[in-house]
């Protein structure tokens, strides 16, 4: 059975594309079949996220206005087996797709794959419906801050008006340093306010922008906690019950012993 | 400078996360009914002109705030009225 997520906040800058880009390698790194779409159309970055922009022919919107067919358009991840990226257009605005056309974009690519993963623009306009226009479920990415967590609110109450389960959320660029002087919302803090059922919580680590800026999506290294903690996520979206939290607080817990037994404790330091 | 915050906010017992967490409390609240803090304080001015027509408050002790019940969120008011005895002793 087939399953449409998209991956929504409310607010830019939180975590979408790379929520979207990991998720999509980890899935597909564990044997599932991964369309990732973009549906910021306009400003496309997916394809950056996942070092794939210099094989773009065409694009979403190419294909709903009929230039290509939605095989011409897919973009077949070397590295990873059984991932595909539908990118977006980069000079067209969103109103160039509707909802309606969307659904059926999404609903062919369920044909095809056991996943089609939408990566949503921010805001709460036409860009945001289209996104959501075919999904089965929704990921709510938030950062532990005030106004992230507002907008998440807001975009929870939107998920639910268009009808869709009850999404999951996950907490972005979470760093415990921060949490256990008090300076920043724990795990408990932020589900007390959103009261929506937690996906994962993902670090806030050097290795993201480092992964961007190579093009290399960080689930890719087995080394990387940030990895391990977006690979544990999409075994939960998988469906894998009770896959636990990671223990990624600076040298502590399993990981972080592994990671200096293992000699590669440079890469546990890159959490803040 | 995070002494200095607290000490200018005199909130040394309060960490910030404590603040970040009421802050979106009361915020949520008030999205959700699309009421801003400011609106509610007019409609208490309002509620207040009104009650006062008949009888004598106590304003500054008076209270109307938005609160999250189980499924629902209530405007909770409470209004604090002088007992007439008061009324009569000399200032
Ligand atoms: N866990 C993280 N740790 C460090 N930086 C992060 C993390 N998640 C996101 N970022 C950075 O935040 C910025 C915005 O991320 P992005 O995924 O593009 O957000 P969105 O798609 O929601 O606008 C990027 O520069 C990215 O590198
Ligand atoms: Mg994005």
């Amino acid at each position: 059975m087939s399953e449409c997520i998209v991956i929504t906040s409310g607010k830019g800058g939180v975590g979408k594309t790379t929520t979207s880009a990991n998720l999509g390698v980890a899935l597909a790194l564990q044997g599932a079949t991964v369309a990732v779409v973009d549906a910021d159309i306009g400003l496309r970055n997916l394809d950056v996220i996942l070092g794939l922009e210099n094989r773009i022919v065409y694009d979403l919107v190419h294909v709903i206005e009929g230039e290509c067919r939605l095989k011409q358009a897919l973009i077949r991840d070397k590295r990873a087996d059984g991932l595909y990226l539908l990118p977006a257009a980069q000079t067209r605005d969103k109103n160039a797709v509707t909802p309606q056309q969307m659904r059926e974009l999404t609903d062919k690519l369920k044909e095809e794959f056991d996943y089609v993963l939408v990566d949503c623009p921010a805001g709460i306009e036409q860009g945001f419906k289209n996104a959501v226009a075919g999904a089965d479920r929704a990921v709510i990415v938030t950062t532990p801050e005030v106004s992230a967590i507002r907008d998440a609110d807001r975009i929870i109450g939107m998920v639910e008006a268009a009808e869709l389960p009850e999404p999951q959320l996950i907490i972005n660029r979470y760093r415990n340093k921060m949490v256990s002087r008090g300076d920043m919302m724990n795990k408990e803090d932020i589900l007390e306010i959103l009261a929506i059922p937690l996906l994962g919580i993902i670090p806030d680590h050097e290795d993201i922008i480092i992964s961007a800026n190579r093009g290399v999506p960080a689930v890719f290294d087995e080394a990387s906690v940030v990895g391990e903690a977006f690979r544990r996520c999409a075994r939960r979206v998988a469906g894998e019950p009770d896959v636990p939290e990671l223990d990624f607080s600076e040298g502590n817990g399993l990981w972080g012993t592994m990671k200096r037994w293992m000699g590669f404790g440079a890469a546990a330091q890159g959490v803040a | 400078m995070n002494t200095l915050i607290n000490k200018l906010f005199n909130r040394d017992n309060r960490t910030s996360k404590d603040d970040a967490k009421q802050r979106l409390k009361v915020l949520l609240i008030h999205d959700q009914v699309d009421l801003t803090p400011a609106q509610l304080d007019a409609m208490q001015d309002e509620i207040t002109a009104v009650i006062q027509k008949y009888v004598e408050i106590d304003r500054d002790n008076s209270i109307v705030r938005l609160e999250r019940g189980d499924d629902r969120i209530a405007l909770i008011s409470s209004v604090p009225v002088r007992r007439v005895i008061e009324r009569a002793l000399p200032a």
